[in-house]
């Protein structure tokens, strides 16, 4: 998984080994180290943003546990999930056929998001056609996504123009 | 060698004028001197034992007759050309019925039963029977082969079989139809409708008047099916493929792809045991973007990565590039 971590490290020198030392010794592989001076320093202390990968939640409770001991402080700790983004291209009636509930119907599904609809409706009688992009958490997310989406183009008689490797 | 070729539509008289074109050279090179024994069309056979004039052949053609106008030649049909004239092997170049794969089917298993080789142009046996009459050359020892089925001078198949023979093919997408490819290129390139980019390909004769085999993607299904049976050994038939043609697609469609861009191509896609045929969004610098009616074949393999072969995909010369090369493979390993 990978991890980033927001610190606040005294501002005397040999504070940034102090802090990576525990990260390496329980089996992090730091990914980026960034000084934020334009943030600091406050109460003396400067911020530093670290990414880092980690293989299970364990080690992640070492590396805190350790720094905490260090006397470094751990101000922020996330999890950094990449999103991924797939886009497609339905035609039919879509704005007719309730293009709110067409979106709702792939929001709903936990880790994917419309993130960008573009119509291009040529006339109010004629067939519209949408590219929509969806943000989506990871690969499972996309084969659900995708089988909604043929559900949704089966019922509301849509075409959906798939991107290729998806 | 001794050949019979069954039908003389355009694939047919295209072997005929690359047989004259390539006589010596066939000689020189490989050693190979073809001698066309007879040729069978819908109004008869023409039947020479010491090998048809194909400049005859081919000029008969030409002034509209059919080739009962052959000196000699009689009302005999394919079956029965195939059961009493002796060859070595039968070019099987009839049109394709995706109905039921006939008169293409029954002559392709005639052939391989009087233990000929069969080498053929014609997808739709292949895309209903292909394991029947795979299994039915093993059966009788002769060689099989159809790479002029698939992407016309695209050489696929022979390549996937030999220069990847080490490899291991996982997965194969691309263009497989001309026609449709033309379309969606003009589409794109001057923002028309698909109803006037079709008319002007029919007018340009690159779409049949009946257009419904290639836009409906039937056509791209059939090659499909052929390049699953016979480079990854899938088991399926015409029936097993989910197809989705090109006559809905927009123009409006087409902009809002080229404005994130994509290129909307009908594509053929086999993998993990799933046939599919359908418009997808192709993005631009992507190696299947190619335009016009050229045809395209991506193959994702276990050691050499992704390979793009492109190549014209239709054209009767062009087919019979691929219907020569396997002639000549059948002579190198020995008739």
């Amino acid at each position: 998984m990978k991890i980033s971590l927001d610190l606040q490290l005294k501002d005397v020198p040999g504070q940034l080994v102090k802090a990576l030392v525990p990260i390496s010794n329980f089996g992090g592989n730091i990914r980026s180290v960034v000084h934020m001076r334009e943030k600091g320093p406050k109460g003396g202390r400067i911020p530093v943003h670290v990414d880092l990968n980690i293989d299970n939640p364990k080690s992640l409770e070492k590396i805190l546990k350790d720094l905490e001991d260090k006397d470094i402080w751990v101000s922020k700790v996330g999890e950094i999930k990449k999103k991924k983004n797939i886009t497609v291209i339905i035609i039919g009636h879509v704005v007719d056929t309730d293009v709110r509930d067409t979106i709702d119907k792939i929001n709903d599904i936990p880790g994917a998001m419309v993130a960008n609809l573009a119509l291009a409706m040529p006339d109010p009688e004629e067939e519209t056609s949408a590219r929509m992009d969806i943000d989506v958490d990871d690969a499972e997310v996309v084969k659900i996504v995708l089988k909604r989406l043929d559900k949704i183009a089966k019922d509301k008689g849509f075409i959906v123009v798939k991107s290729l490797g998806v | 060698m001794r050949i019979q070729i069954i039908g003389f539509g355009n694939i047919g008289k295209g072997l005929a004028k690359v047989l004259i074109k390539k006589e010596k050279l066939l000689k020189k090179q490989h050693d190979l001197k073809i001698k066309v024994v007879s040729i069978t069309d819908v109004s008869g056979t023409a039947r020479d034992d010491k090998g048809i004039n194909l400049s005859k052949a081919l000029e008969i053609i030409k002034n509209g007759r059919g080739i009962l106008s052959y000196p000699k030649a009689t009302k005999m049909n394919g079956i029965e050309a195939i059961k009493t004239i002796q060859a070595d092997l039968v070019v099987e170049a009839t049109n394709t019925k995706i109905e039921d794969g006939e008169p293409g089917m029954s002559h392709m298993l005639q052939a391989i039963k009087q233990g000929k080789h069969v080498v053929t142009s014609n997808k739709g046996p292949l895309a209903l029977k292909f394991q029947e009459l795979n299994n039915s050359a093993k059966k009788n020892s002769v060689q099989f082969k159809f790479e002029a089925s698939v992407g016309g001078a695209m050489p696929i198949i022979n390549f996937a079989h030999e220069t990847l023979s080490g490899d291991k093919i996982n997965a194969i997408e691309g263009i497989l139809n001309g026609t449709t490819n033309y379309i969606l290129t003009r589409m794109s390139k001057e923002e028309k409708s698909f109803e006037m980019v079709l008319r002007e390909a029919q007018e340009m004769g690159i779409a049949e008047s009946d257009p419904s085999y290639d836009i409906d993607g039937i056509d791209t299904a059939c090659k499909l099916v052929i390049l699953a049976n016979g480079i990854l050994g899938i088991k399926k038939t015409y029936k097993d493929v989910k197809t989705q043609g090109i006559r809905k697609i927009t123009p409006e469609a087409v902009k809002l792809a080229k404005e994130d861009g994509y290129v909307i191509k009908l594509i053929g896609e086999v993998k993990n045991n799933n046939l599919e045929v359908s418009p997808r969004l192709v993005p631009k610098n992507h190696p299947l973007n190619v335009e016009g009616v050229l045809n395209v074949a991506l193959l994702k393999t276990d050691l050499a990565g992704d390979i793009t072969i492109v190549g014209k995909g239709a054209g009767s010369i062009e087919t019979n590039s691929a219907i020569l090369s396997d002639i000549i493979s059948i002579w190198r390993t020995g008739i």
